[in-house]
């Protein structure tokens, strides 16, 4: 039983994290309806530049400098490559931050080469043990950050200006930018606030127990697709709960992997797409993603 | 007449073709044609049905396993080929359900799963695929004469050596030549068009009469024996198939075919396939000779990443400014010369 | 008028390309006869050179180790030419980027097969899967960039010592003798899924069943980054040490997670599991404290000649680079045996592709010096060369940051092991 409950601590932390690269999917597609395949490759970025800096500016500025270069490249994908064709379909647009995403991914690995980055962080391997559970002191601080950010971020969705103006935005663009909402102003923001996410997201998913930063990590942000999936595109919590759904599984299937046998090995990568697939039959749109209305 | 004459060329230089092309350039030409076969379907799918899939790879995957398979189990090559598609498109037709209750993006990314799923089964269900391994593909034959180095052992036409390579060829570009023809067909004829009012709209095919599942379920058949047929073509070019062929990649690779060509356009999407299968290993080709190009083993940018450069700078220019695709270049540009 | 100049256009092509045909003779760089020292050459062989192909993977998965193999296979062949080459010929090395994609990889053997004696550098099991039946039936050999033995019985590939299975079975050894794992006692095998993991897992299991050990089989893949669900397995499972069959990243992880939850047991590695690198990640501390390796390639502290030697010539040609056993010293160790089998093949007067595949199936006691565990036997080529492995202690102050525990050694096991 201690297993499972270890297990399971484990995996809400690293859904945490999965949960925090999910948000900034959902943030870029609620606000303008695409789907971000360039994500992994920007979480890659400010995973990167944070790992090639900490030692010259120290383990915080080079935290600084990650976000801000993840949220600045964000933001360049936005303006020059999305604004253009903004009223193209879904598929277009999702295909289109796909080669965005072999772009930058192929500069990142060849820069990465064999290396494997750490970033610097102060707590370094340190453990810390709760009621004989021990955690992981950089899992913990994630699961603090990403619940203060996914906080935040309901905040601003439901009160702030800025928040209505990107709901009304992703529901009506016409209406909205009738009602004077600058579309182009509430795109920008919302693709650089999923950058700084990605960042965010990468640091801790290359900090401890990770290695580092290496040419893979960009694949592991691909394992954030079903936590968006199953929670539903267009839903903050949605992608909370798929992100901590999606890290408990990844974490069960690989602690009981020798019960589950049966089953093949190296059900790791697999299990999350068919927890994904699953979810999908019963509730099509998501857990909570608008169901859509087929207006005649 | 002229039409006549200039179909008559196309068939002689084509027949001719294998005289003159190097094991390199037919080798090349054998993938992008079993990539132009399931890309064809795949854009019939996406284009004609509205169905978005990123499934491909994972029927791609039954065709050409279960060619290994069945031909490796004694079956005669042309039956396995047979058998084969139609495995693939009895697969297709059991994922259809769930592309009737899931729809749009959410389709997509659900089909994703199909394709890890594809892999983990073949990873590991080794007794029939061979796992990591791989298995070894029986060549093709067609009544005693086989597609390889034997059977007859020494073939010699206008002094050059028909090996494997060479007669493989003309089979692929048989095959190529029926996908396409039956692409094109299917467009124009009743079931296309009402697989066109299903992809603009659900609700008013239903109104119209259209059955509706009958017809998704159609289009997943059709679109994954398309890909079960280019997965046999890729597992005799290869002669030898392994599990990671047939991964999130090449399913990635399948739409940029698709979107690059033009979404719905059978041209299209045989342009698009060559282009996505060739650009890499031609680069690779003339590595040597491209003034820019680091060696291979210094540092710099080699050709394989200047091909992965150019093809994500391909899929970002084709979307920014040709939305259709190849296909769609083509039919402004004759609509300029009539005008 | 456009259709039937294209018409014409088309029917004159199609007389073009039946006239100037290919022919039979596609091979440009040397074909069959004899050069005047009397020497038998075949395609690959001309009278000043000989051409080996290279396919290593620069651009995929595995690059950098690519970028790092051809550096060292310079090196060799850059000092040889210089010392008047092989046969009294230069040796010419023709490279093509595979991608780590099999369908690259045919196209680019395709492109040089023609050109070239043998394949100096093939990475990945997946790759020479693909490219074995056109390697057999043009009677080339190849140089395996890889330590599996599923490949076996090959006739034409030389591997460049032991496999993975028979390094388990020393790892295992290694921990009965020194580390304390009794009988009835259960390890731990973190593998990756592939030739790789898989083959160094039969291994540990025969090793496990010969002295009733129990194996918690751990499966991953390279996009596996974090370790927790699997050290959790393996302590609740009490294991008292690990194998360890996958990447740099996962050791780290694997070191740092099991020291983080107090499971203080030995990891043996088999050697593409290090890179010093790791020293600089936060697991340093426990890779010194828990980590050993167990490979035919010799760690970079070893103090034999052949080692010395090519860490000299490196440092002269590379003053910026790092060398690694698995990149540039294992290129440079397949250099030494495909320059064995070249010269046994001058000397037999004989520069032919068999000729060649003949010669290094006669090499039965090749010594490289230090590079490989001891010495290379190619007469059998259902088993591998090699038997002996080094083992070695992570070390912080030891370059290339292995320390070599002792001679290269063999276990007693592993004699009694079946290939297949």
């Amino acid at each position: 039983m201690s297993q499972f409950i270890s297990l399971l601590i484990g995996g809400l932390f690293l859904g945490a994290i999965y949960s925090l690269v999910a948000l900034g999917f959902v943030t870029v597609f609620k606000a303008t309806h695409v789907i971000n395949f360039a994500q992994g490759s920007v979480l890659l970025l400010g995973a990167f530049v944070i790992g090639r800096t900490h030692g010259s500016l120290g383990f915080w500025g080079a935290v600084m400098l990650g976000i801000a270069a993840a949220a600045l490249v964000a933001l360049l994908i936005d303006a020059v490559l999305i604004r253009p064709v903004r009223r193209a379909d879904l598929g277009t647009l999702a295909i289109l931050t796909l080669g965005v995403d072999i772009l930058l991914a192929t500069e990142l690995t060849r820069e990465i080469g064999t290396d494997v980055l750490s970033v610097g962080a102060p707590w370094g391997s340190d453990v810390v043990e709760v009621a004989g559970i021990r955690v992981a002191e950089s899992r913990v601080i994630a699961g603090g950050v990403a619940a203060v950010l996914v906080a935040a971020f309901a905040a601003v969705f439901k009160f702030t200006d800025w928040g209505i103006a990107m709901r009304s935005a992703a529901e009506d663009g016409e209406t909205a930018s009738l009602m004077g909402i600058r579309l182009n102003r509430v795109a920008a923001a919302a693709w650089a606030m999923a950058g700084a996410l990605a960042a965010i997201g990468g640091l801790f998913l290359t900090s401890f127990p990770a290695a580092g930063v290496t040419g893979g990590v960009g694949l592991v942000a691909l394992a954030a697709i079903p936590a968006v999936v199953l929670g539903g595109f267009d839903s903050p919590s949605g992608a909370v709960v798929g992100g901590l759904i999606i890290g408990v599984v990844s974490v069960l299937t690989a602690g009981y992997q020798d019960e589950l046998s049966f089953l093949g090995r190296g059900l790791g990568s697999v299990a999350p797409y068919v927890v994904m697939l699953l979810v999908l039959l019963v509730r099509p749109n998501g857990l909570f993603g608008t169901k859509e209305v087929t207006r005649v | 007449m002229s039409r006549a004459l200039v179909t008559a060329a196309v068939f002689v230089v084509l027949a001719a073709l294998p005289i003159w092309l190097e094991s390199f350039w037919l080798q090349t030409a054998l993938f992008a044609m079993a990539a132009m076969i399931a890309a064809i379907g795949l854009s019939l799918l996406i284009g004609i049905a509205g169905q978005l899939s990123l499934a491909h790879a994972f029927f791609v995957a039954i065709g050409a396993y279960g060619y290994a398979y069945l031909a490796g189990e004694g079956v005669a090559p042309l039956l396995a080929l047979l058998g084969a598609v139609l495995l693939a498109g009895l697969a297709g037709a059991a994922f259809s359900p769930i592309a009737g209750r899931v729809r749009g993006i959410y389709l997509g990314l659900a089909s994703l799963g199909l394709v890890f799923l594809g892999q983990h089964i073949l990873q590991n269900a080794t007794g029939i695929t061979g796992g990591y391994e791989g298995v070894a593909v029986e060549p093709f034959s067609l009544f005693g004469f086989s597609f390889s180095n034997t059977d007859p052992d020494t073939l010699v036409i206008l002094g050059v050596p028909y090996g494997r390579l060479e007669r493989l060829w003309y089979l692929g570009v048989v095959l190529v030549a029926l996908a396409v023809w039956y692409g094109r067909n299917l467009v124009r004829s009743r079931p296309g068009r009402a697989l066109a009012t299903l992809r603009d709209s659900e609700v008013a095919a239903a109104v119209m009469g259209v059955d509706v599942v009958r017809y998704k379920a159609a289009a997943f058949t059709v679109s994954s024996m398309y890909a079960g047929l280019g997965g046999v073509l890729m597992a005799l070019a290869f002669g030898r198939i392994v599990p990671e062929s047939f991964g999130f990649v090449l399913s990635v690779d399948f739409l940029v075919m698709v979107v690059i060509g033009g979404a719905g356009s059978v041209g299209g999407a045989a342009a698009g396939a060559l282009f996505v299968t060739a650009l890499p290993l031609v680069l690779n080709h003339y590595s040597g000779s491209l003034p820019l190009l680091a060696e291979p083993g210094t540092g710099g940018v080699g050709a394989s990443e200047f091909s992965r450069f150019i093809y994500g700078a391909a899929i970002v220019a084709v979307l920014l400014f040709a939305r259709d695709g190849l296909a769609g270049l083509a039919r402004r540009a004759r609509k300029e010369r009539v005008a | 008028m456009s259709s039937r100049l294209v018409g014409s256009v088309a029917v004159a092509l199609a007389l073009v390309v039946a006239a100037c045909g290919k022919g039979g003779a596609e091979e440009s760089g040397g074909g069959a006869g004899t050069s005047a020292d009397t020497v038998k050459t075949g395609p690959g062989a001309t009278a000043d050179t000989i051409t080996l192909g290279y396919l290593p993977d620069l651009s995929g998965v595995f690059a950098p180790n690519g970028k790092s193999q051809m550096e060292g296979a310079n090196l060799y062949w850059d000092a040889k030419n210089k010392a008047g080459g092989i046969c009294g010929r230069q040796i010419e090395v023709k490279v093509q980027d595979t991608g780590y994609d099999p369908q690259k990889a045919v196209a680019a053997y395709q492109q040089l097969s023609g050109d070239v004696i043998g394949l100096g550098l093939v990475l990945g099991s997946s790759i020479v899967s693909a490219l074995l039946p056109s390697v057999e039936s043009d009677g080339m050999f190849l140089n395996f960039a890889g330590w599996t033995s599923d490949i076996l019985p090959a006739e034409n590939v030389a591997i460049a010592g032991t496999t993975y299975d028979i390094e388990a079975i020393n790892a295992v050894d290694f921990l009965m003798s020194e580390k304390g794992v009794k009988a009835g006692d259960t390890i731990g095998h973190l593998y990756f899924e592939g030739d790789y993991g898989e083959n160094a897992l039969k291994g540990s299991k025969f090793a496990a069943g010969k002295h009733d050990l129990k194996i918690v089989e751990q499966k991953i893949t390279p996009a596996d980054q974090d370790m927790t669900g699997q050290v959790s397995a393996f302590k609740k499972a009490g294991v008292k040490a690990i194998l360890f069959s996958a990447a740099p990243p996962q050791a780290a992880s694997l070191a740092g997670v099991a020291a983080s939850q107090k499971l203080d047991v030995p990891i043996v590695a088999n050697g593409p599991g290090w890179t010093p690198q790791l020293l600089k990640t936060p697991a340093a501390k426990a890779l010194e404290a828990n980590y050993y390796v167990v490979s035919s390639m010799a760690p970079l502290s070893v103090q034999s000649e052949g080692v010395q030697k090519f860490l000299t010539d490196y440092k002269a040609a590379n003053p910026k680079g790092t060398p690694s056993s698995n990149g540039s010293l294992y290129a440079y160790a397949g250099a030494q045996i495909a320059d064995a089998a070249l010269t046994k093949a001058c000397e037999n007067k004989d520069l032919t592709r068999k000729g060649v595949l003949d010669a290094l199936h006669s090499l039965n006691a090749l010594d490289t010096g230090g590079t490989v565990a001891g010495t290379l036997d190619f007469t059998d080529p259902s088993r591998p060369p090699g038997k002996l492995v080094y083992l070695a202690k992570v070390s912080a102050d030891a370059p290339g940051g292995l320390k070599a525990l002792g001679e290269p050694s063999e276990a007693a096991d592993a004699q009694g092991y079946e290939f297949k």
